[in-house]
């Protein structure tokens, strides 16, 4: 049986491609390696619910809690700065398994075939199609969508993008802990079962992280994202800094008398699209599989959504390399993540990262202290960086 | 926590074909005498799947948790990384 579209990868971007070509009326197969959707993905889990809304029906998105504050900390030294900002609107906390699920079904509502338990491990152009070649055979399709997140061996091999390198990516480690419902509502000062909150964390010690927290209907997460680079150069492994950090936050004593309940770890890739390209012939890249994700925010399922939901019509209108790889700079979710790539260049550079954590400790502390007069700025730099942010400069 | 208790919370089926593999040892010995130890791949690996024993990388498959890391960070293209056929491997409930 030949289809018109086959997309590699059910997650965010894979779904969101099967459900707009199947939905525009062609023959998808949709293949995932793990036994179900989300059983094989990790992330952390905010999500903004407008990322879905221009493809999915959310009316029956399953949501964890909703976020109702979020907390900016940064933690240099001995010294902390805790922010806490109230979020009034649209932000939710989400589980992967049951998140990737729902998007799948809506996919397969829409007529999409879900196959799972299969790896594809190549595309070959087959005279005027493509053949598929998976784990547990060959099929064939005119067009193919590459949503296989960031370990895109199936894209580094038909050449389409080279493999990540290490100063291009970020090691995370996630640990979840089981605690009971209103047992997260007391710690946390919930007054309401689904009420939510998200940490971000950015820290120094003992190398440069980006931290998050997130909390479930039942269980707390918490992980650390580290430049590659940095835990090579350092020799550190990720679950050292993650310990380090659980242990400066006071996590254990957060989450005292629960029991770890889910240990993960997957790389963040920090680079890709425009740099790499994003097609080739009626093949189309989106998601993580060509680095959609803005690092310093952990944001990744929005780009993804978008980008596979365009990915999807360009299968389905058969568009031509160009024309895709245009609709996806046009694409606000995805020029967000193309336009932070230079400053986010410039943060992970250690230096840099340091800098900014111990500054803006030390300005809030001096302030605190009445004190202003000891802070050193490098207005040099910080000129830059802003300069970069706005997209004024290019790297 | 050791690395053991917390992999020991993952629902894991083994694929009793290895996923990964070390290509040429001798390249290993060479990292080892660049980069000094622990080489790159055992300072990313979140499973402790790499050690480095009598100046031979020894890979425990079975413990790993697909991240990618290990292959993105090995300087000399020296792992053989694929997935767990048929979906074996782990499977998340939270992810
Ligand atoms: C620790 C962490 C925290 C994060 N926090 C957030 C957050 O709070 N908010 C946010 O928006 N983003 C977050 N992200 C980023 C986000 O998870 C990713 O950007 C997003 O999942 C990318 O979606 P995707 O569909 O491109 O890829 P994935 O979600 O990785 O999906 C790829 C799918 O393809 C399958 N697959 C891969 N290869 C094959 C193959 N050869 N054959 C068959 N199937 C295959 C995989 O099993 C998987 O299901 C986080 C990431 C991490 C690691
Ligand atoms: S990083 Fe690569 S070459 Fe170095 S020891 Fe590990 S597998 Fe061998
Ligand atoms: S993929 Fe990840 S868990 Fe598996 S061996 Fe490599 S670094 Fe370790």
């Amino acid at each position: 049986m030949d289809f018109d579209v086959i997309v590699v990868g059910a997650g965010p971007a894979g779904s969101a491609a099967a459900l707009t070509a199947a939905k525009g009326g062609a023959k998808v197969l949709l293949l995932e390696r793990g036994p179900e959707p989300g059983s094989k993905n990790v992330s952390g889990a905010m999500v903004r619910l407008d990322y879905f809304t221009p493809t999915f029906d959310v009316s029956s998105i399953p949501i964890e809690r909703k976020v109702k504050s979020v907390d900016l900390m940064f933690l240099s030294d001995n010294n902390r700065v805790r922010i806490n900002i109230n979020v009034n609107a649209n932000l939710a906390n989400v589980g992967r398994l049951k998140l990737d699920k729902w998007m799948a079904q809506q996919a397969e509502k829409a007529g999409a075939l879900l196959i799972t338990k299969t790896t594809v491990l190549g595309v070959e152009k087959d005279y005027d199609k493509y053949k598929v070649i998976t784990d547990r055979g060959d099929i064939r399709a005119d067009r193919i969508v590459l949503a296989e997140g960031v370990n895109a061996l199936v894209s580094i091999k038909a050449n389409i993008r080279p493999d990540l390198n290490p100063d291009q990516a970020v090691q995370a480690v996630k640990e979840v802990y089981s605690l009971n419902k209103d047992e997260i509502n007391r710690r946390f000062g919930f007054k309401a079962d689904d009420e939510g909150t998200s940490w971000r964390i950015l820290g120094t010690d003992p190398v440069p992280y980006a931290g998050f927290l997130y909390v479930y209907k039942d269980a707390v997460a918490i992980g650390v994202g580290v430049p590659m680079s940095i835990l090579i150069k350092r020799k550190i492994t990720p679950y050292t800094v993650l310990d380090e950090v659980k242990e400066r936050l006071g996590f254990n004593e957060l989450v005292k008398g629960s029991s770890l309940r889910e240990y993960s770890a997957k790389v963040i890739p920090e680079y890709g699209f425009p740099s790499w390209r994003a097609c080739s012939g009626k093949i189309y890249l989106a998601g993580d599989a060509i680095g959609l994700v803005d690092p310093l925010t952990f944001d990744g399922i929005g780009p993804a959504i978008a980008s596979g939901t365009l990915a999807g019509k360009a299968a389905l209108e058969s568009y031509e390399c160009n024309r895709y790889e245009a609709e996806l700079l046009k694409d606000r979710e995805v020029r967000k993540v193309v336009n932070s790539r230079p400053l986010v260049k410039e943060l992970i550079n250690e230096d840099n990262f340091k800098y900014y954590v111990r500054t803006v400790n030390e300005l809030l502390h001096s302030w605190v202290y009445g004190d202003l007069s000891k802070v050193k700025l490098d207005v040099g730099r910080m000129l830059k960086h802003l300069l970069l942010g706005i997209g004024v400069l290019k790297s | 926590m050791r690395i053991e208790e917390r992999l020991y919370t993952l629902r894991y089926k083994k694929d009793e074909q290895p996923h990964l593999a070390i290509i040429d040892p001798n390249r290993c010995l060479k990292c080892a005498e660049v980069n000094g130890v622990p080489q790159p791949c055992i300072a990313v690996c979140p499973a402790n799947v790499y050690a480095w024993i009598n100046q031979k990388i020894i890979v425990s498959y079975e413990n790993c948790v697909e991240c990618g890391a290990c292959r993105i960070a090995c300087p000399f293209d020296n792992i053989m990384w694929k997935y767990p056929r048929y979906g074996l491997g782990i499977a998340l409930r939270y992810g």
